[in-house]
């Protein structure tokens, strides 16, 4: 019986988010979900590191490691203690996908300053329009042996 | 010798006589077994007349008389550019066919085969009336409507945006019929009203509608197979009724989306065929909300509880016009919606009902983007109804804030699933979560009536739902 060797990758880097993206577009699960068309962006601010993730329609398109205003110009941002993102992508690591209290969802609304946040009302919603598929996107870390840095 | 000239049907003469066009011209047409219907729609077009009819039919009876065709010079080179075979042009032309219109059948990417077929179906048709033979009209497949599209699919294959091209992508700012006929269409004379009362492109439009179709389409689901509904347990009575009675809720919610937009779609003029389509689609999406609800309520156990009072389902259902019934039902309503899905999603004992709000998540924050766009552009548009908007979201609010008061059962049952339980310090918790909660949902509400273009709105909230902008942020609701 063969073992799943699992992409080895360290959380928060570039590496991470394009070995996340490869996964993601090689499955028809996430496929099957439906079009995404939203532009996120990821801050790691203890680690003063920021992404920015272009989904479209059925693919990610594009990881790239930008800078923090560049992270905020997009539909909305994904922000969190350095901790809150390794308790998160740990628990997915751990379930094979987030168990019912570490879901975007879960994680947004424990935070009063929200976890998803934009300078848009409207753009925001994206979070709430697609959130299956952002969803699937970091249940699908659980597919990486990440490390964390 | 009778004159064997064919005779000029009464429609046929009506049209030519408006036009100061001569009724013999019009017999030389018919005589060359040009159809009567066809000759009238060519003479009707715009720039018609006398003398263009008469150098188009003398040049038609020379050719027929053995003359030289001769072909312009830049269809000549259209068609040398398209592959298109001179003996082709000449039997075209033959046939009487524009040079504009065979250059721009060419550059739309007909290909010489398809041109071919389609002239030898109109030169049977000219030999058949020129033997006396009964032939089909087809004068139909001279509409003068837009010709030679050719829509590509993109990534995510032929969209309704896709196909919105050249005279197809205009969305007129009034549409001035009154018939189901769709836009870029031609119209014909006689055909009764519909009825419609929307035929203002402000009054309805979003541009966001053709693309949340499609993303509606895309992004469909069914809760009969595609909720773990195995992944539910017995869960604690109270708990139990608690979800029971917030299913109940929005089984209400549902039907009464359902009713409001089914209300509506059928004042819209066809002419706003992306907004009638993602409304159908909004439709079908409350239909699922009812379905899936149910069933949740049905399937562990508990059963339906008690209906809400519903004086805000009134006023929602009373609106008088489509803007005032989107800002209520699409921004105001649920924005308060979307917020007990994320609840929901929040106190989930199981995959099943975590699933489920996110899923219902994802649908009711589509009707949020079309209720966002089309206030915004309703704004900018209509510029004197600002007052106005403000006036029906003073009168929503009002009644949803005092719905609320009243609706005890829901109120309860949030508390205690967001307390865990019914003792005292459950109950406490439930509470001041709630209120945490309460606090997110306006201002999210208001952060949408800004994305619309009312920032000011913030000021105005009815109290009740101010008093959460100004109150300091308490503790986390983990905490």
């Amino acid at each position: 019986m063969t073992q799943e060797t699992k992409v080895k990758a360290t959380f928060p880097s570039i590496e991470w988010f394009n070995a996340l993206r490869d996964i993601i577009n090689d499955d028809d699960a996430y496929r099957h979900i439906g079009t995404c068309d939203a532009i996120v962006g990821v801050k790691v601010p203890d680690a003063k590191k920021h992404f920015l993730i272009t989904f479209e329609a059925f693919e990610v398109l594009a990881a790239k490691e930008v800078s923090e205003t560049e992270a905020e110009d997009s539909d909305f941002w994904l922000e969190m203690p350095d901790a809150r993102w390794r308790e998160m992508i740990e628990n997915i690591g751990e379930n094979g996908k987030a168990d019912l209290h570490h879901t975007l969802n879960t994680i947004d609304l424990e935070d009063p300053e929200g976890f998803a946040r934009s300078n848009d009302g409207y753009r925001r919603d994206a979070f709430y329009r697609f959130n299956q598929s952002f969803q699937h996107f970091f249940d699908s870390s659980a597919k990486i042996d990440t490390k964390f840095a | 010798m009778a004159d064997e000239s064919p005779e000029v049907p009464e429609d046929l003469a009506q049209v030519a006589n408006g036009k100061g066009i001569p009724l013999d011209l019009m017999r030389r047409a018919l005589a060359l077994g040009f159809p009567a219907e066809a000759v009238k729609q060519q003479i009707q077009l715009p720039g018609a007349d006398a003398e263009q009819a008469e150098k188009f039919i003398a040049e038609q009876e020379r050719i027929r008389a053995g003359g030289e065709i001769t072909i312009p010079e830049e269809l000549a080179k259209a068609a040398d550019k398209n592959g298109w075979p001179e003996e082709l042009i000449k039997r075209a032309l033959a046939l009487g066919a524009q040079a504009e219109m065979l250059i721009t059948q060419m550059e739309a990417g007909i290909r010489p085969d398809q041109a071919e077929r389609f002239i030898v179906q109109q030169e049977r048709m000219r030999d058949a009336a020129a033997r006396g033979e009964q032939a089909l009209d087809l004068s139909w497949m001279r509409v003068p409507t837009e010709w030679g599209i050719r829509a590509r699919p993109g990534k995510k294959g032929l969209t309704v945006s896709a196909i919105n091209i050249g005279s197809y992508a205009s969305v007129p700012d009034v549409w001035p019929y009154q018939t189901e006929m769709p836009r870029g269409a031609h119209p014909i004379p006689g055909i009764p009203a519909m009825g419609y009362s929307i035929y203002e492109k402000a009054d309805l439009w979003a541009d966001n509608a053709a693309d949340l179709y499609e993303e509606a389409i895309q992004r469909r689901w069914r809760p009969a197979t595609d909720i773990p509904w195995d992944s539910m347990e017995p869960l604690p009575d109270e708990i139990e009724r608690a979800m029971c009675q917030l299913c109940t809720y929005f089984c209400e919610k549902g039907l009464l989306a359902g009713d409001v937009v089914g209300k509506w779609l059928p004042e819209m003029s066809y002419g706003y065929h992306e907004v009638k389509l993602y409304l159908s689609t909004a439709e079908f999406d409350a239909a699922r909300q009812f379905e899936v609800f149910r069933k949740r309520a049905l399937s562990n156990g508990g059963g339906m509880g008690v209906q809400s009072p519903g004086y805000f389902h009134r006023a929602i259902i009373d609106t008088r016009v489509w803007t005032e019934a989107s800002a209520v039902l699409h921004i105001l309503s649920n924005s308060f919606l979307i917020g007990m899905y994320q609840v929901g999603e929040y106190v989930a004992h199981n995959e099943a009902e975590s699933l489920i709000f996110r899923l219902c998540m994802q649908d009711v924050s589509r009707q949020i983007a079309y209720g966002v766009q089309h206030l915004k552009q309703f704004l900018l548009r209509k510029l004197d109804k600002r007052a106005e908007v403000h006036a029906y979201l003073n009168k929503a609010e009002a009644v949803m804030t005092y719905d609320e008061e009243q609706d005890t059962p829901r109120r309860e049952a949030l508390i205690i699933l967001l307390g865990g339980g019914v003792s005292k310090e459950q109950i406490l918790d439930g509470v001041r979560k709630l209120e945490y909660f309460k606090r997110r949902w306006v201002r999210d509400y208001v952060a949408r009536l800004d994305a619309a273009g009312l920032p000011e709105r913030r000021e105005r909230l009815h109290p009740l739902l101010k008093k959460y902008l100004e109150e300091p942020t308490v503790a986390q609701a983990a905490a």
